[in-house]
């Protein structure tokens, strides 16, 4: 009989153990399940065994130091590991609230693996390894080509020579490299994802977060692409101050849809154009902003605004007057407050669900949707925390442009340049409008580099 | 309103006036506008899992985050999940839960069994085999086999169907291409999921199950036993397994989950969700109970008491109840076995008369889960002082009422008379003033009820009625409309048994 005893285990503390060779996006995986679940108010930490051997004094190493006959540099790489590891156990001691640690490193050999194993046991954690297996030659070149540049290990290095260096430290770990099999690990908890999820392998899935984490690894594609975003162009309802409605576009909200067609055009790769679509919700608004759009469009309605329940079709003035308290509540707790009869963000978050899945699964796509929700989505690829997820500044008439890269998202926002009023309202004032004291911590576009359009 | 329209342009303006004021209202809501609202279909104790979807005009699920018009949801399209396997390898409970889950989730889902078509002729013998060797069985074989094809086509073409689940052998390669073709011509994608049990035990279960059912019911154990291996043996010879070369889309589900792998099946949110519940899904061997817990003097929502002498006595009791009926089912599951094996002797089959019903029960063989609060927790106590594990689970936290707490209708209706009337109009999506609607509670509790489906062992959950109404509606296939009219007394003890095809609800008194 299957036993599934540990479904009932009390405080169960996950370890991710990436595995598999250099290029294969491990980096990049590790990074999207901490950005996912911290999404989902789970704690989750990576811990980068590459960023421990940094510490221990190899910062930029050539590929002689991975050979695996080298044994003093085993030695160093072993220590990693085991400063890797100890800090993981001293973060799950900090809370009991941290749940998931991630191991990111290659752990190519299963006498690396049992020695996690065993130590996973020792200290009553979990261990689930997550392979990415990938012989897409394709694939595994652009991820060199990334690493080449962006890896602080080739930090000031030629970019072909540290190809060329990269390259050979792949054969080196080659040379070692047993994959996760069915029958050597046919006990181990383990998901394999063979040539971008062209085939998974699932193996003894133990409980609830794992197989969450599992069923949020099947959709990631490691290949390069970018997620367009915008607000719908400014609404009827937006120059009234009125929050949600299903309103039409203004005039200057017409112009912007008629300049996102050129926006586009201008800054999206030739290649990318071809394939790219655009999602909208089901409200007007968006709908009139993609209307001059030449994709593949789709409709979701899990794009809706936020539902502002009663409040819907009110300014911020009158939902102060007419509900004082309830105004009160969501100052002070704008990501759980619910409207009445309506959503908070975190419902919104719930409900984002199968778009979040479905354009980690897409190449490009451009997102024209509302405030609330493009503050979830944005949240997500950046990794904002939830209490300031709500804040953030995303104002009418901008494209943002996303990269999604292994250490973090890249952000351009390019502005159409067509006046539009401001929707932010700042925590204890029903006026709109961005003061500068609210393009501080909250607007966390502002660092990013800004293209303006003429 | 104080607002000026100075960027609003005349033609605007113009129409606003002539379509009155809320012309730019939201007129999309979450929920498609509900029709003509049907009744609750089935009685109290029925599993409605079977009952057509296809027909209903605003079918709206407990677990769905949004309606669409089209009644399609994640633009994932229509898709037929073609079951594989040889008999005994769990391919109907397969198709019945995913059936339970995904219309949980909204989505219109419809299971075709193909031994309910073969039934319709008593003077074929139901056995089936892939290859018939007479005229006039192959002949029948395909007549079944037209007819089921049909329905589900119908069942797409007609009735907003997104996913049907097609529950027969399709042990041949020939068959699954044909399947392919025909469904792929009609637009709808096609998904096999093969199910293969190499677990002796698991595969004993499935053939106990297998000769309760209909298909023997007026025959020895003995034959029944002996038939049905022949059943599996010979189809053996004629199953070709799948593999990449077939060139479909296909998903392997071994030994109920212990190792699933996905070929080629970059389909989407909604496949990758079924894969999800298939990761949880397990094999149940004991039951659900559900009870309420005790009282305490003012059963407020808003103080957290402890029990009162009543409660302490209705928590006493309860345990005996629940050990009762625990120790009844284990002897129960040994007797059978101990009976089946004398039934299988010249087969290769077994059972294990020890698998966990021992007349004394073990911390493993039963768990309890209670809310936070103290009285919820404390009905658990004599099952602690038993030596079962007692977990407090924050998801079953009571819905929370909002500014109506510890009102009585009455009260509730004088003080909110236009907020009742809205409850009335749909109560499962309705929140008053800070409350949670028993939707909310549901999503909020989507995490337990896989980790439910993940249990081998018995467990009782002791909880607020509120919840206990979420849980029985997602086990026993509620819809929207019944679940807040669900109904749990302290003198039940709810119990939920597993069977392949549906569900089955018991319920035991709680002698107070």
């Amino acid at each position: 009989m299957v036993l599934k005893k540990l479904a009932n285990e009390k405080d169960l503390k996950l370890c991710v153990v990436m595995v598999g060779l250099p290029a294969r996006g491990k980096s990049f995986i590790s990074q999207k399940i901490v950005r996912y679940l911290s999404w989902l108010s789970i704690n989750c930490k990576c811990f980068n065994v590459g960023n421990y051997r940094r510490v221990l004094g190899v910062d930029n190493p050539k590929y002689g130091f991975f050979d695996f006959d080298n044994l003093n540099s085993y030695n160093i790489r072993e220590k990693a590991l085991k400063l890797a590891f100890e800090d993981m156990l001293s973060w799950f001691d900090d809370a009991t609230d941290n749940k998931v640690a991630i191991i990111d490193a290659t752990n190519s050999t299963r006498e690396r693996r049992n020695w996690i194993i065993e130590n996973c046991n020792k200290n009553n954690v979990h261990p689930m390894f997550l392979e990415s297996w990938c012989d897409d030659s394709e694939t595994i070149m652009a991820n060199v080509k990334d690493i080449a540049i962006t890896s602080p290990d080739y930090d000031g290095m030629d970019e072909k020579l540290a190809e060329d260096d990269f390259m050979k430290r792949i054969e080196n770990y080659q040379n070692v490299y047993s994959t996760l099999n069915t029958t050597d690990d046919k006990d181990v908890t383990f998901v394999k994802l063979i040539n971008i999820s062209h085939e998974i392998i699932i193996n003894k899935i133990q409980t609830y977060l794992q197989s969450r984490i599992v069923f949020y690894v099947m959709n990631i594609r490691i290949k390069p692409k970018c997620i367009w975003l915008s607000r719908h162009g400014e609404s009827i309802y937006n120059v009234e101050q009125k929050i949600g409605g299903d309103s039409s576009l203004s005039e200057r909200g017409l112009k912007y849809a008629s300049k996102l067609k050129s926006l586009i055009k201008e800054n999206v790769a030739s290649n990318d154009e071809q394939n790219l679509s655009v999602w909208t919700s089901t409200l007007t608004r968006t709908q009139e902003t993609a209307q001059y759009l030449p994709y593949k469009k789709l409709e979701w309605k899990a794009l809706d605004e936020l539902d502002a329940g009663v409040c819907d079709g009110m300014t911020y003035e009158e939902i102060e007057e007419i509900y004082p308290e309830d105004f009160k509540a969501r100052d002070e707790d704008k990501y759980e407050y619910r409207y009445r009869g309506g959503e908070s963000y975190r419902d919104v978050v719930i409900r984002l669900e199968p778009v979040i899945m479905e354009l980690e699964r897409q190449e490009n796509v451009l997102i024209i949707t509302h405030q609330a929700v493009l503050r979830c989505i944005y949240a997500y690829f950046m990794n904002v925390p939830k209490e300031e997820s709500p804040w953030v500044s995303i104002p009418l008439h901008t494209l943002i442009k996303l990269e999604p890269r292994a250490y973090g998202t890249k952000v351009t926002r390019i502005k159409a340049n067509i006046p539009a009023v401001s929707t932010y309202k700042e925590k204890g004032t029903s006026h709109v409008g961005e003061s500068s004291s609210a393009k501080g911590s909250h607007n966390l576009l502002v660092n990013a580099p800004e293209i303006n359009q003429n | 309103m104080t607002s000026s329209n100075t960027a609003m342009d005349n033609q605007d303006a113009k129409q606003s006036k002539e379509n009155n004021t809320n012309y730019m209202a939201r007129t999309t809501k979450r929920w498609v506008e509900p029709g003509i609202r049907l009744s609750p279909k089935h009685s109290n104790n029925g599993d409605a899992v079977h009952e057509p979807v296809f027909d209903v005009e605003d079918f709206i699920s407990p677990g769905q985050l949004y309606s669409t018009e089209s009644g399609c949801l994640f633009h994932a399209g229509r898709i037929l999940i073609v079951l594989v396997g040889l008999p005994a390898t769990s391919k109907t409970l397969l198709s019945v839960a995913i059936t339970r889950y995904t219309r949980w989730l909204g989505v219109r889902t419809e299971s075709f069994h193909l031994s309910k078509y073969t039934k319709t002729n008593t003077n074929i013998p139901s056995f089936l085999s892939d290859e018939f060797s007479t005229v006039e069985g192959a002949e029948f074989k395909k007549e079944i086999i037209n007819k089921v094809t049909n329905d589900m086509i119908k069942f797409f073409d007609n009735g907003k169907g997104q996913i049907a689940i097609y529950d027969a052998l399709n042990i041949r390669k020939s068959e699954r291409a044909d399947i392919k073709k025909t469904f792929e011509n009609n637009n709808v994608k096609v998904l096999f999921v093969e199910s293969i049990v190499t677990d002796p035990n698991l595969m004993t279960k499935n053939i106990e199950l297998a000769i309760q059912s209909e298909d023997y019911k007026n025959w020895g154990k003995h034959e029944a036993i002996k038939d049905y291996t022949r059943r599996i043996t010979d189809n053996e010879s004629l199953y070709e397994r799948m593999s990449p070369i077939e060139g479909v889309s296909y998903i392997k589900y071994l030994n109920f989950g212990e190792r699933i792998i996905m070929n080629n099946t970059n389909y989407g949110y909604l496949v990758n969700k079924i894969v999800f519940f298939l990761m949880n899904l397990s094999n149940k061997q004991g039951c659900i109970y559900l009870s309420r817990c005790g009282r305490s003097d003012s059963d407020k929502y808003t103080d957290d008491e402890v029990l009162n002498e009543e409660g302490l006595k209705f928590s006493e009791i309860l345990t005996k109840t629940v050990i009762a009926r625990v120790k009844e089912k284990g002897l129960e599951r040994k007797k059978k076995a101990m009976e089946f094996n004398k039934n299988s002797k010249d087969t290769s089959v077994t059972a294990d008369p020890s698998v966990n019903n021992d007349d004394n029960l073990n911390s493993d063989s039963l768990v309890v889960w209670t809310a936070e609060r103290k009285r919820t927790y404390d009905t658990a106590k004599f099952f602690k002082e038993h030596g079962f594990d007692v977990r407090k689970r924050s998801q079953l936290k009571q819905l929370h009422p909002g500014v109506v707490a510890d009102m009585t209708m009455d009260e509730i209706k004088e003080k909110y008379p236009n907020e009742v009337e809205e409850y009335e109009r749909d109560p499962y999506h309705y929140r008053f003033s800070r409350a949670e609607s028993y939707h909310d509670l549901a999503v909020r509790m989507e995490p337990l009820l896989l980790e439910l489906e993940h249990m081998h062992n018995d467990i009782l959950i002791i909880a607020h009625e509120s919840t206990l109404r979420v849980l029985y509606g997602y086990f026993m296939a509620c819809t929207s409309l019944e679940v807040p009219t669900l109904d749990f007394t302290r003198h039940q003890l709810v119990e939920i048994s597993f069977n392949p095809f549906n569900n089955v609800v018991t319920r035991i008194p709680i002698d107070i």
